[in-house]
C-alpha cells in the first residue's frame, strides 16, 4: 500500500459505490484544485487496474483502465501543473494541481511510468516507491524555509545557540575557568570602594554623627581609632589597594579573554569554511558568492566582538545585580524596596526593545548583504556593463541599493536613539525616589548621611547594569543572530555522509552506465528524462545538443556534483552514490570552458591536484598540453604568480595550463566542457592536439560546440530537451539524417556563409 | 646562495615519464639534455653557442631559468634564440667547467637582478617606498609601489624587489644581512 494522502472517511461510500473496496487502493493523492482549477480538492485513486478521479463530493470524475494507458504526464505549467494519462490513440489530462502539491504528482507519473515499462517486460525489476516528502518546510512547526538545507529560525532558540558557542569553549575549560573566576573577584573587591564611602563619612568624618547607634564590627573598628587623620589614612589606603588590585586582575583577565575569544572563534571559522568545502552544491546553487563571503568574515568577526566584549559584561553584571540587591537590603531594607519600583518598569521596557531591536537589525543586514551583492555583480561584470553602456543604469541599481541601506540604517539607529534614553530615564527615577525617602529618613534620624551616600553608590552600580542590558542587549541580538547562520551553515547536509556502506574504488576502469537516470535540478521538472547508455572504459563520448539540451547537467552529474532522481548511474558497475566521493573525484578530470587558476605559481597550479608530484611531472605535463615554451618565456618561469597578475595569461595560456593540470592528475574519467570555444583557430589547433593526447585510454565525455572538434569521438550523445535521441558515430549519424544532421548540416551552412563574406570583404 | 634548493637537488623523474635523452624529438615530451653531450662555447664575436655531442650545433643559443624563484640552479631551459627550446638541463654543475661559465655568464645576462647588500633607507611618501641599496652592482637608489604586491616572499628568506619601472632586486636571505639594513625592511612588512 503506497499512499502518500490516505483517503479520507467520507469517501470510502463513494469509491464502494464506484466498485472500489477500500483495500484495493493502492495509491492515492490529493491534488489542491478542484473542477475548473478553482481552490478545492480532487483525488488521484490508483488501484490494481483502474486509474480514478474522484471529485471532493464523491463524484467520479474519469476512470480508465489500467491496461489501455500507455504512457503518465506530469507535466509542469505556470503555477502547478497537469497530469495527464495517454492511451494508444488519445490522451486524457486526468486533472490539475498547483505547485504546492506538483511533486508529488511528478514523482507518481515518474514511478508509473516505470511500472509500465516494467509490466511490457523491458525493465529486470519493479520500480520501489521511495518518496518522501519535500522539506521545504519546517517538520515542527511547518514554517517555510529559506532553502531545504536551512534549519528553522523559529525552532532554534536563541539561549540554544548561545550555549552551543559555549560549547566550543571545551578545549580551554582551564582558561575559561580563570576568566571567570577572575570576574567573580573582581566583582566583589569592586563592592569595596562604595562601602568604605560610608565608613569615611560616618565613622571617620563623623559628619551627622550618631554615636548611640548599635554598629558593626568594621564601623567599630575605625570609629576606636583614636586619630581621625590616622583612620582617615588608614580608610583611603585600603580604598587605593582596592582599586589597584580591582584593575590588575582586570588587566590579566582582558587579556586572558582575547586569548580565549579568539581561539574560540578561529575555530568556529575553521569548521564554517571546512563545511562549506564539503556541502553538496545545491548549497551554492541556491545562495550568491557574496552571502556566502560574508557567513565567513562579517558574521564570525561580529560573533566575536560580541564574545570579547559583551559577554564579560553580562557576567559581570548578572553578578552585580545579586550582590548588589543583597547589600542594599543589608544596608536598609526599606529604602531598598523603593529601589524596585522602577525595576519591573526596566525588565519589561528592555524586554520589548529587545524583540525590536533584534528584528531591526536582522533586516538591516539582509539589505546591506544586497547591497555587497549588487557590487559584486557589477564589477563582476564591468566589461558587460562598459560594451552596453550600462554605467549609469548599474550606478543607479546601487544607488537604489544604497539609499535603502541608508534608509533603513537610519531607521534602526533613531529607534535606537528613541528608545534607549527613555530607558534611561526611567532608571534614573529610582535614584531620585531614593533621594526623597532617604532624604526624609535622615531628617528623621532613622539613617546616617553615610549609608544614604553608600546606597546611591550602589544604586548607580545597581540601574547601571539594568541601563547596561540595553546596549548589550543590542549587541548580543546582533551576535546570536550572526551565530544563528552561521551554525545553519554548519548543520547543512553534507555532500556525503560516510556511514561505513560507502565502497572505495581506488582504482576505476572508467566504465560509465546509465540506465534510466532521470534528474532535474527542481525535482519535478525533469532535465534529463530516463537516459540510458552505456560507456565502455577508453571510449570517447561527444555529447551533442542544443543549448538547455542537458549536455552540461550530464556532466554534473558524473561529477557527482548531484545526484540522479531516479534510474541509476554506474561507474564500474557501482552505484555513483555509494561510491567514495574521494576516490571518485580524484579519478575525474575536468577542464572547463573558462578555467579557474587558483592565486599561486603556474607550477602550483598544473600540480593542484598532487601538490607532491616532482616539477619533472610538472614540465611533462606542461610540455604535452603544450603550455611548456610560454611559461618558460615569462621572466619567472614556473613560479610566475597567476593570481595576483592573472590577467596576463590570455585565454588559450589559461586553458592549456588548466589541461596542464588534467594531464598531471592522471584521471580515468575525463570532461572536457567547450574546452576549446574561448580561444582563436591557431590556439585551438594547439589545444586541441593537446585535448587529442590527453584523451588516449581514458574515458571522456566531450561537450563541444563545434562539431568537428568532436572528430575523435567513438560515439556521439545527442541530447534533445533531456533525452538521448541518437547515438552513434558520425557516420552512422549522419546517414540517419536526424537531429544531428541537421546540426552538422546547419554548422556547415553558417560557417559557408562566413567564409563566402570573407570572400567579399577580401 | 639557496641552499634550500640545493637540498632537494634534482629529484628522479617518475618512472612512468619518457625522458630519456635523445630520442626522437617529440614535440610533447619534454627533452632532457645529457650533460655529457653538451658544450657552451663562445664563437669568435661572443655569441654564445651550442655543441650537442654527434647530433647537432646550434650558433646562438638563449638560456632561461625554469624556476628563476625556487630552484634558480637547476633546470635550465636552452633556446634556438627566441624560437624553439632545444632542451632542459638539470644540473649545471654536471657540465664541464667551459660550458658552465658560459651558462652562467648567459643567465647573468637574461636575469639581471642585483642582489641588495645594504639597505641604507627605506623611506615611504604617500605609498610609494624609495629604497638606497647597496648592490652587487653597486648603489642605487628605486621607487616600489605597493609595497604588498612588488616584494615577493619567497621562503623561507628571500624576497625580490620589484620597482616602478619594473627592475629586479634580489635579497637572498634577509636574515643574512646587517641589524641595520634589516631593520629598515622590518619596518615596513
Amino acid at each position: 500500500m503506497e499512499r502518500i494522502d490516505p483517503l479520507p472517511e467520507a469517501l470510502g461510500p463513494s469509491l464502494t459505490a464506484a466498485g472500489i473496496a477500500p483495500d484495493e487502493v493502492r495509491v492515492s493523492v490529493r491534488s489542491d484544485l478542484g473542477a475548473n482549477g478553482t481552490f478545492g480538492e480532487t483525488w488521484f485513486v490508483l488501484t490494481g487496474d483502474e486509474v480514478v478521479v474522484l471529485e471532493a463530493d464523491g463524484g467520479v470524475r474519469s476512470r480508465l483502465s489500467h491496461a489501455d494507458i500507455r504512457s503518465v504526464r506530469a507535466d509542469a505549467v505556470v503555477g502547478g501543473g497537469v497530469f495527464s494519462v495517454h492511451t494508444k490513440s488519445d490522451s486524457l489530462d486526468l486533472l490539475r494541481y498547483s505547485n504546492v502539491v506538483a511533486a508529488k504528482f511528478a514523482y507518481v507519473a515518474r514511478w508509473m511510468s516505470e511500472e509500465i515499462e516494467h509490466h511490457k517486460g523491458d525493465r529486470d525489476e519493479a520500480p520501489i516507491w521511495d518518496y518522501e516528502e519535500e522539506t521545504k518546510f519546517c517538520k515542527q512547526c511547518g514554517l517555510a524555509l529559506r532553502d531545504e538545507f536551512a534549519p528553522c529560525p523559529a525552532c532554534t532558540k536563541k539561549h540554544m545557540v548561545m550555549l552551543r558557542i559555549f560549547t566550543y569553549l571545551g578545549p580551554y575549560k582551564r582558561a575559561a575557568a580563570v576568566v571567570v573566576f577572575f570576574l567573580l573577584v573582581t566583582t566583589v573587591i569592586s563592592l569595596v570602594p562604595t562601602y568604605f564611602n560610608r565608613i569615611v563619612i560616618d565613622d571617620v568624618l563623623k559628619i551627622n554623627f550618631v554615636a548611640d547607634k548599635q554598629v558593626g564590627p568594621v564601623s567599630a573598628f575605625f570609629r576606636n581609632i583614636p586619630s581621625a587623620g590616622l583612620a582617615l589614612s588608614i580608610c583611603v589606603g585600603l580604598l587605593v589597594l582596592s582599586h589597584i588590585l580591582t584593575h590588575v586582575l582586570d588587566i590579566f583577565r582582558g587579556r586572558l579573554a582575547a586569548w580565549l575569544t579568539f581561539r574560540i572563534v578561529a575555530d568556529i571559522r575553521t569548521e564554517l569554511y571546512e563545511k562549506l568545502h564539503h556541502l553538496s552544491l545545491r548549497f551554492f546553487d541556491k545562495r550568491k558568492t557574496g552571502t556566502v563571503i560574508s557567513h565567513i568574515t562579517e558574521d564570525s568577526s561580529r560573533l566575536q566582538h560580541f564574545l570579547l566584549e559583551s559577554v564579560g559584561f553580562i557576567i559581570i553584571d548578572g553578578m552585580m545585580l545579586v550582590g548588589i540587591g543583597i547589600l542594599l537590603f543589608w544596608l536598609n531594607w526599606r529604602l531598598a524596596l523603593f529601589v524596585f519600583i522602577p525595576v519591573p518598569a526596566i525588565v519589561l521596557g528592555a524586554g520589548w526593545f529587545w524583540k525590536r531591536v533584534r528584528s531591526l537589525w536582522h533586516r538591516a543586514y539582509r539589505r546591506s548583504s544586497k547591497l555587497y551583492d549588487v557590487v559584486g555583480d557589477s564589477i563582476n561584470g564591468i566589461r558587460v556593463v562598459r560594451a552596453f553602456g550600462r554605467q549609469a543604469g548599474e550606478v543607479d541599481r546601487f544607488g537604489e541599493a544604497n539609499e535603502d541601506v541608508r534608509d533603513y540604517m537610519t531607521y534602526a539607529e533613531q529607534v535606537w536613539a528613541t528608545y534607549y534614553p527613555i530607558l534611561g530615564f526611567t532608571v534614573t527615577l529610582g535614584s531620585l525616589i531614593v533621594w526623597y525617602v532617604g532624604g526624609l529618613q535622615i531628617i528623621r534620624g532613622e539613617m546616617t548621611l553615610g549609608t544614604l551616600m553608600a546606597f546611591q553608590g550602589y544604586l548607580g552600580m545597581f540601574y547601571g547594569p539594568l541601563r547596561h542590558i540595553s546596549p548589550i542587549i543590542n549587541w548580543a541580538s546582533r551576535s546570536m543572530t550572526a551565530a544563528e547562520r552561521i551554525f545553519e551553515v554548519i548543520d547543512s547536509d553534507v555532500e556525503q555522509d560516510d556511514d561505513g556502506t560507502l565502497v572505495a574504488a581506488p582504482e576505476l576502469r572508467g566504465e560509465v552506465e546509465f540506465r534510466n537516470m532521470t534528474f532535474g535540478y527542481d525535482a519535478h521538472k525533469p532535465v534529463l528524462r530516463d537516459l540510458t547508455l552505456h560507456v565502455q572504459a577508453g571510449e570517447m563520448i561527444g555529447l551533442v545538443g542544443h543549448s538547455g539540451a542537458g549536455k552540461s547537467t550530464l556532466i554534473n552529474l558524473i561529477c557527482r556534483f548531484y545526484t540522479p532522481d531516479s534510474g541509476v548511474l554506474e561507474i564500474d558497475g557501482v552505484d555513483i552514490t555509494k561510491m567514495r566521493l574521494d576516490d571518485l573525484r580524484r579519478q575525474i578530470g575536468v577542464v572547463l570552458q573558462e578555467p579557474f587558476l587558483f592565486s599561486g605559481t603556474i607550477a602550483e597550479n598544473i600540480a593542484y591536484a598532487n601538490p607532491e608530484a616532482p616539477i619533472e611531472r610538472v614540465i611533462a605535463a606542461a610540455k604535452a598540453a603544450n603550455a611548456h615554451e610560454f611559461i618558460v618565456q615569462f621572466p619567472d618561469g614556473y613560479d610566475t604568480q597567476v593570481g595576483d597578475r592573472g590577467g596576463r595569461l590570455s585565454g588559450g595560456e589559461r586553458q592549456r595550463i588548466s589541461i596542464s593540470r588534467a594531464i598531471l592528475h592522471n584521471p580515468r574519467i575525463l570532461i572536457l566542457d567547450e574546452a576549446t570555444s574561448s580561444v582563436d583557430v591557431q590556439t585551438e589547433q594547439k589545444i586541441q592536439q593537446a585535448i587529442d593526447r590527453l584523451v588516449e585510454n581514458r574515458t571522456t565525455f566531450a561537450i563541444a560546440h563545434r562539431l568537428s572538434t568532436l572528430r575523435n569521438a567513438n560515439r556521439l550523445l545527442v541530447l534533445d530537451k533531456g533525452k538521448a535521441v541518437e547515438c552513434g558515430s558520425h557516420e552512422e549519424l549522419m546517414e540517419q539524417k536526424g537531429v544531428y544532421y541537421k546540426l552538422v548540416e546547419t554548422q556547415r551552412k553558417v560557417s559557408e556563409i562566413r567564409s563566402k563574406q570573407t570572400a567579399v570583404e577580401g | 646562495m639557496s641552499d634550500d634548493a640545493q637540498d632537494k637537488a634534482v629529484v628522479p623523474a617518475e618512472t612512468d615519464l619518457p625522458v630519456e635523452v635523445g630520442s626522437e624529438p617529440d614535440d610533447f615530451v619534454p627533452r632532457y639534455l645529457d650533460p655529457k653531450t653538451v658544450r657552451l662555447y663562445r664563437s669568435p664575436l661572443g655569441a654564445a653557442r651550442l655543441d650537442l655531442l654527434n647530433e647537432v650545433c646550434y650558433s646562438r643559443v638563449a638560456v632561461r631559468q625554469i624556476m628563476p624563484l625556487s630552484d634558480p640552479e637547476h633546470y635550465i631551459s636552452l633556446w634556438v634564440a627566441d624560437d624553439a627550446e632545444i632542451g632542459i638541463i638539470r644540473d649545471p654543475l654536471e657540465l664541464d667547467d667551459d660550458s658552465r661559465q658560459v651558462l652562467s655568464e648567459e643567465l647573468d645576462v637574461r636575469y639581471f637582478t642585483p642582489v641588495i647588500t645594504k639597505i641604507y633607507e627605506v623611506k615611504e611618501r604617500f605609498g610609494v617606498h624609495e629604497w638606497d641599496v647597496d648592490t652587487s652592482r653597486g648603489r642605487v637608489t628605486f621607487s616600489v609601489r605597493g609595497l604588498h604586491q612588488n616584494v615577493k616572499q619567497v621562503p623561507p628568506a628571500r624576497l625580490i624587489v620589484t620597482d616602478v619601472r619594473e627592475n629586479r632586486y634580489d635579497i637572498p636571505d634577509a636574515g643574512e644581512l646587517d641589524h641595520a639594513s634589516f631593520q629598515h625592511i622590518q619596518r615596513h612588512l
